[in-house]
C-alpha cells in the first residue's frame, strides 16, 4: 500500500478552466463582436454594496471555481438548488448567475445566440454568451440556496432572512439572469496589497511543485490571525502522508464585508506577517486570495471552499465550528456534519468526498483551540480537561480589545500583527470596514484595467 | 445568559480599588488581560445588540463591540453603583440617547493606538 501522496488532487471537475485571453489584440477582436455593451454594477441593499459580479467571472476564468464556466442556464440553476449538482453531475453548492434588472434588458435588447461585452472601471473586461434568457424569483433561490428547517432539517435552525449577508445577497439580485460563457478579454492588474496574493489554481499548483508539496493543507480565513488560529494551523498541518503536511496555504476570501469587519488588506497583510515574523516558516507557509463576496453559508460555502482549495492543488482543508457562520441560522456544527457524513436534503447522502463527482481533497474536521491557563498555553479542546478555566479565543472581543486601545497581549496576538492592524487603521480609520470604507473599495476593486480601445456601441 | 467582559486598564484597577469591586476581578488569558465580568439578561443583551450599532454576540453568548462610549458609561456605572449585577445595565440604558450620540462620532474620534509599527514594515520592506 503506498502510503506517500506524491502528486497533487486533480482540479475539480477533471480539468482547470481557463477563460483568460491574455492577448490584447485578440481580446479586442473578441469585443468587436458584441453586439451590446453592458457596465457592471454592484449589488446593492439598502444602498450598500453588496457584491459585485465581477469577482465571480474573475473566479470561474481563473479557474477557482472549476469546473463552472459561466452564469447558470435555469436547467443548471434548478439542478443545483434541487440537489447542488451541475448538470454535468459534478457537485457545486452556489448558483453563479450574472443578473440585470427590466430595464437594463430591455435597453440592452439582447438575447440568446448574442455576445454581451461587460466593461469595469470604463474598460472592455470580459464577454459573455449569452446562451439563454430567463427571469427568477430572486426571494426563492435565496431560500432555496441556504435551506429551510423544514427542507433541511438536519441542519438549518431558524429561517434565513435580511440580517443574513448571503440571503441579501440573492435577495437583492435582479431579476432577468444572463446565462452564458465568460471569457476575460482585458486581463486585469491587481492593486496592491492584493497583486503579491494572487495565486489562481494554474499559478498556486506551479508553486505547489516548484516549493516541491504534494501534501497542502488549506485554511480559510475572513479575519485577523490570532494566536488560537496559528495553533489550529500548525496542529492541523500535521495530517499527512508518512510526514505531516508539506505546505499551509492561508486562502482569504476577498470581496464585500459587513461593517466592522477587518479590511481585506488588514487580513491578507497580517497572515502573511505570520510567516514574516518566524512564527510558522515561510518555506511552508503561503498566504493566497480568492475573490469572492463572501455568502456566510456554512456547510454549503465549506463546499465552495473544499473546491476552490483543491482546484488550487489543496489536499487537506480544516472546518472548525461554525464554519463560515453567521447569526444562528445553522447549527454551528453544521460543516462539519456535511464532512463527516453528509447532509441528505442538501443532496449528500454522504460526504462530499465519497459521492460520486464529489471532492477528492480531504476534511481534517477540528475542535477548538482555546488557552488554558491551567496548562500555561493553547491547547487543544479535546486533549484539555480544564473546562472551568479555558478562555475562547474570540475574533469580536479581540476587535473590541483594540478598539479600547488595549495592547493585545503575546497569548491573544502576535505584536507584529497587531502592529499590521493599525497600519490598515491608519489608513482606513475605525471601525474597520465603515461605510467610507465599503464604498470607496467598491468604486475602486481589487483590480484596475488597462485602457483597451474598442469599437463604440449604441 | 450573556455576559459582557469590562476590560481594566491600570486607570480602571486603581478606580476600583479598596472596592467590593476588587474582589470580583478575573483574570483572562493568564491574567494577561484583567476584567469585571457581568451577567446579562436575555431580554438586556437584546436592547444593546438592538440599540447600539457594530454590538454583536460572539459564540462564548459575550456582547462585544459595542461602542466605547456605552463601555466607558458601563464602567462609570459600575464604578458608582459597585456592583456588576444585571441593574448596572439597567442603569446605563436610561443614558442610551446620549450614548448613542457619542458612539455615532467614534467613526471620527476614535484616536488610533500610539504604537510603534515599524518592526513590521521593516519585515515587509525586507521580504519585498
Amino acid at each position: 500500500m503506498e502510503l506517500k501522496m506524491t502528486t497533487l488532487p486533480p482540479p475539480h471537475g477533471g480539468n482547470l478552466v481557463d477563460r483568460v485571453v491574455r492577448d490584447p489584440e485578440r481580446g479586442k477582436k473578441l469585443a468587436a463582436g458584441c453586439s451590446a455593451v453592458y457596465d457592471i454594477k454592484p449589488t446593492l441593499y439598502k444602498d450598500m454594496p453588496v457584491r459585485n459580479v465581477y469577482r465571480e467571472i474573475m473566479s470561474i476564468c481563473y479557474g477557482f471555481f472549476s469546473p463552472v464556466e459561466g452564469s447558470m442556464t435555469s436547467a443548471e440553476l434548478e439542478s443545483l438548488l434541487e440537489k447542488r449538482r451541475l448538470l454535468s453531475g459534478w457537485v457545486f453548492p452556489y448558483p453563479m448567475l450574472f443578473d440585470i434588472s427590466k430595464e437594463d434588458h430591455k435597453k440592452l435588447g439582447v438575447t440568446s445566440g448574442d455576445r454581451l461585452l461587460l466593461r469595469l472601471k470604463g474598460q472592455p473586461f470580459a464577454i459573455l454568451d449569452i446562451e439563454e434568457v430567463y427571469e427568477i424569483n430572486p426571494g426563492e433561490v435565496a431560500t432555496r440556496t441556504f435551506g429551510t428547517p423544514e427542507a433541511n432539517p438536519e441542519v438549518v435552525k431558524v429561517p434565513f432572512d435580511f440580517k443574513h449577508p448571503g440571503f441579501t445577497i440573492y435577495s437583492a439580485f435582479n431579476p432577468i439572469i444572463l446565462a452564458g460563457k465568460y471569457r476575460i478579454i482585458n486581463e486585469p492588474k491587481l492593486r496592491k496589497p492584493f497583486d503579491r496574493f494572487w495565486y489562481p489554481p494554474a499559478k498556486s499548483r506551479e508553486e505547489f511543485k516548484k516549493r516541491g508539496w504534494t501534501t497542502v493543507i488549506a485554511h480559510q480565513t475572513r479575519n485577523v490571525p490570532h494566536v488560537g488560529h496559528e495553533a489550529l494551523m500548525r496542529n492541523a498541518a500535521f495530517i499527512g502522508d508518512i510526514k505531516p503536511c508539506d505546505g499551509i496555504i492561508v486562502n482569504a476570501i476577498i470581496g464585500a464585508k459587513r461593517i466592522g469587519d477587518y479590511p481585506d488588506e488588514a487580513i491578507v497583510e497580517a497572515h502573511e506577517m505570520v510567516n514574516l515574523a518566524g512564527y510558522v516558516n515561510p518555506k511552508r507557509h503561503l498566504v493566497t486570495m480568492c475573490l469572492w463576496d463572501m455568502r456566510y453559508g456554512n456547510p454549503i460555502e465549506s463546499l465552495l471552499h473544499g473546491i476552490i482549495r483543491q482546484n488550487m492543488g489543496v489536499s487537506y482543508h480544516m472546518f472548525g465550528r461554525d464554519h463560515a457562520a453567521l447569526g444562528p441560522y445553522y447549527d454551528m456544527y453544521a460543516a462539519q456534519i456535511l464532512w463527516e457524513k453528509g447532509i441528505p436534503s442538501f443532496g449528500f447522502e454522504a460526504p462530499p468526498y465519497a459521492v460520486p463527482q464529489g471532492l477528492y481533497m480531504r476534511p481534517q474536521n477540528m475542535a477548538e483551540f482555546w488557552y488554558c491557563p491551567h496548562c500555561g498555553e493553547v491547547t487543544y479542546s479535546e486533549n484539555c480537561t480544564h473546562k472551568d478555566e479555558l478562555q475562547r479565543f474570540s475574533g469580536s472581543f479581540i476587535r473590541s480589545l483594540l478598539a479600547e486601545g488595549v495592547f493585545p497581549p503575546p497569548v491573544i496576538m502576535r505584536r507584529e500583527v497587531y502592529q499590521i492592524v493599525l497600519k490598515w487603521w491608519k489608513e482606513f480609520g475605525y471601525p474597520f470596514n465603515n461605510k467610507r470604507y465599503l464604498t470607496e473599495r467598491e468604486k475602486e476593486l481589487e483590480v484596475d484595467l488597462p485602457p483597451m480601445e474598442i469599437p463604440k456601441f449604441k | 445568559m450573556n455576559y459582557l467582559a469590562v476590560l481594566l486598564d491600570s486607570k480602571r484597577i486603581s478606580d476600583i480599588k479598596g472596592s467590593p469591586l476588587e474582589s470580583k476581578v478575573t483574570d483572562m488569558f493568564g491574567g494577561a488581560i484583567k476584567a469585571l465580568i457581568i451577567e446579562v439578561p436575555e431580554n438586556l443583551a437584546g436592547k444593546i445588540i438592538e440599540n447600539l450599532p457594530g454590538a454583536r454576540l460572539d459564540a462564548r453568548f459575550f456582547i462585544e463591540e459595542a461602542p466605547i462610549a456605552f463601555k466607558r458609561a458601563l464602567f462609570e456605572k459600575i464604578k458608582t453603583m459597585k456592583s456588576i449585577g444585571a441593574e448596572v445595565i439597567d442603569a446605563v440604558l436610561t443614558d442610551l440617547p446620549k450614548i448613542k450620540e457619542l458612539a455615532a462620532k467614534e467613526s471620527e474620534s476614535l484616536p488610533i493606538p500610539d504604537v510603534d509599527i515599524s518592526e513590521a514594515l521593516g519585515l515587509q520592506k525586507k521580504a519585498a
